[in-house]
């Protein structure tokens, strides 16, 4: 069991307010993906999470007990740092069973489960080195088996690959999604990457300026972001932003030297909101090359695009071109021929697209 | 390549290596005519040259100094002293450099309210000058019963010394990263634990830094020595002034010679036993996790 419940965290360092009014519950065995720009508090929740900081206001209740003045170790929760913090002097095996020490375990019992944890993280030849002659890779995996060897109710992983390189990042984020799946014990993992959050994440919960802006699977933060900051923070790459004029309900826009009128799924919202100019909120795979197998329909719309400047990613090339003075990417397939400086015509399905009211930044729905 | 050539390039590398070896001999000149002098007898000091080797050399000066010369109306020679030294500097290197240590890791990892404000007023420990302490402290040591002892110069050690022992620690224990306190205290370990653990494990070139240190400053230590101990106490730097001054019959240079040698021996062997630590020490960085 590892249910964690947040009620009206709040944390102050002096006079500097870094978390608001927390209210999150965390189902047992859930991956939850705390995420947000640096500086939002996210390690600080952490921190908190973990008593590694006292509470300004609110509790903390981990399995219908409230633990906001226990002690880190009478809460039952392993902790990944970014850094590893591994002890520089002690060998492998040493600073798995650390914990495992502390607790006044027998040496028997614990060797059984160095065995285990070292077998499933597939570390056995390292037991013996100090972490000094570990690469990243390796490090990180014995910072995960000192943490699972004291099989706690949740697990903290405090950006735990943002020490390693990209190739490694990913496969470490395979490893430890497998992990999750094989052990199911709570998690809570903080990080900055949108591709991790995505990738791993049951929920996301998104912060900015140590407030809650969004909690949800990362379905509905994709898809249905409630703020133009976390449609913008999520997504690689990021959602396109247009200021459009409203006229009869229809978004009006530039592109190419034409002007034209977009048909929007939510045409109510935009009559209630009476705004005569909004944000237009759409994804670069919304905007792609002519496909004829589309079925036409009112939101497929054909529009000129000039582009730019063409960035080829492998699998599809990001086109950038300009509508209504803005910079817009548009996802086009790496086959598709088109050349930067050039015109061609680009489909734009606009029945994803979501609506922002400027001033706020909030959706407008 | 050939050597002119070689002279040529290098002309700057050899001008500061003479300019090395200059001043290395004008530092070690000293040394040399002591040497020399604490074992040649006192008719060859008075004819010969300052600088020549002796000619029939000979321990009598040093056993002289070591066990027979008068310091002061006693003619013990330095070994009483010497072992005194030995019995002030060995309590006192050992608790003020634990001491320190303590308090460096609490001021460094365990911050509390006020704790850079003791932080500050320890520092500001370092630079009070010796000479401002005397009275009062030999106003402490007479109600404490414990003027003109050797345990009496111990505690006067271990408070002095423990501002620098203390900086000393808590600035090599900031450059340990704060997350393996975070990471010992989810593993259940508590603040002696991760003491005894974690950072004792990674201290040794702090630990050899300090106690050099220590040693040096508390073995070579004269105005403490002097005011704080009583005729049988004197520690050894105490004991060199008043075997010098004290003249029987003629001046004996090759006895002072070898005195003053025996009583700067100690620091010297422990430089030369842990100098590379020091200067490692000093320098060391962070740890690398």
């Amino acid at each position: 069991m590892g249910s964690i419940s947040l009620n009206g965290i709040n944390k102050s360092f002096g006079s500097t307010e870094v978390l608001k009014d927390i209210n999150l519950d965390i189902k047992d065995g859930e991956f939850l993906i705390l995420i947000g720009p640096s500086g939002c508090g996210k390690s600080t929740l952490m921190n908190l999470i973990a008593g590694l900081e006292d509470l300004t206001g609110g509790e903390i209740i981990i399995d219908d007990k409230d633990v906001s003045e226990e002690s880190p170790k009478d809460r039952d929760i392993a902790m990944v740092f970014q850094s590893y913090a591994l002890y520089p002097t002690m060998n492998v095996a040493r600073n798995i069973c650390f914990g495992l020490e502390m607790s006044k375990m027998p040496k028997n019992e614990q060797e059984v489960i160095l065995k285990k944890v070292s077998s499933l993280l597939q570390i056995d030849h390292l037991l013996d080195r100090k972490p000094g002659q570990l690469s990243g890779g390796q490090r990180q995996r014995v910072a995960m088996g000192r943490a699972l060897a004291r099989s706690p109710k949740v697990f903290l992983f405090d950006e735990p690959l943002s020490n390693l390189d990209a190739k490694l990042r990913v496969e470490m984020r395979t490893e430890i999604k497998k992990l999750h799946q094989r052990i199911g014990t709570t998690i809570v993992y903080v990080t900055h990457d949108q591709i991790e959050a995505m990738t791993l994440a049951d929920r996301i919960a998104v912060l900015k300026d140590g407030e809650l802006q969004q909690v949800g699977t990362p379905y509905e933060i994709y898809n249905d972001p409630v703020s133009h900051f976390v449609a913008d923070f999520m997504g690689s790459p990021g959602m396109n932003f247009i200021e459009c004029i409203v006229k009869d309900e229809k978004l009006i826009i530039e592109s190419g030297g034409e002007k034209y009128e977009l048909e929007m799924p939510c045409k109510d919202v935009i009559k209630n909101s009476k705004l005569d100019v909004v944000l237009l909120g759409i994804r670069p795979e919304m905007l792609t090359e002519i496909q004829p197998s589309v079925e036409k329909n009112s939101y497929i719309h054909q529009i000129k695009f000039d582009v730019d400047v063409l960035e080829p990613m492998g699998a599809d090339t990001v086109a950038i071109g300009q509508w209504n003075e803005s910079e817009v990417m548009a996802r086009l397939s790496p086959e598709s021929g088109n050349a930067a400086g050039k015109g061609f015509d680009l489909q734009v399905d606009t029945s994803k697209a979501i609506l922002f009211d400027p001033n706020s930044g909030l959706r407008i729905r | 390549m050939n050597k002119f050539n070689l002279l040529n390039i290098n002309f700057g590398r050899a001008a500061i290596y003479f300019i090395l070896f200059l001043f290395a001999f004008i530092y070690l000149a000293p040394l040399y005519v002591m040497f020399t002098t604490s074992l040649k007898d006192i008719e060859e000091i008075r004819s010969g040259n300052l600088m020549a080797l002796p000619i029939d050399p000979t321990l009598y000066a040093w056993k002289k100094a070591w066990a027979s010369a008068c310091t002061g109306s006693e003619c013990k020679g330095l070994a009483p002293y010497f072992w005194n030294s030995v019995r002030i500097v060995f309590p006192a290197v050992i608790i003020s450099t634990i001491l320190g240590a303590f308090n460096g890791y609490a001021l460094a990892k365990w911050k509390f309210k006020g704790s850079e404000f003791l932080f500050g007023a320890l520092l500001f420990g370092c630079f009070i000058p010796f000479q401002v302490i005397l009275l009062p402290m030999a106003k402490l040591l007479g109600a404490l019963g414990l003027a003109n002892t050797v345990t009496g110069l111990v505690l006067v050690h271990v408070i002095y010394g423990i501002a620098f022992t203390t900086l000393f620690f808590r600035n090599y224990y900031v450059g340990i990263p704060t997350e393996l306190v975070k990471a010992a205290k989810l593993d259940g370990a508590s603040f002696l634990k991760i003491f005894r653990h974690i950072f004792i494990p990674l201290s040794t070139p702090i630990f050899v830094v300090t106690i050099i240190w220590q040693f040096t400053q508390i073995w070579n230590d004269f105005l403490f020595g002097v005011v704080y101990s009583g005729s049988g106490t004197q520690p050894i730097t105490v004991a060199l002034n008043n075997l010098v001054n004290t003249s029987v019959g003629g001046k004996e240079y090759n006895v002072d010679m070898a005195a003053a040698i025996i009583a700067a021996l100690p620091t010297l062997i422990v430089y030369i036993i842990a100098g590379k630590y020091f200067v490692r020490g000093l320098t060391a960085g962070a740890v690398k996790g």
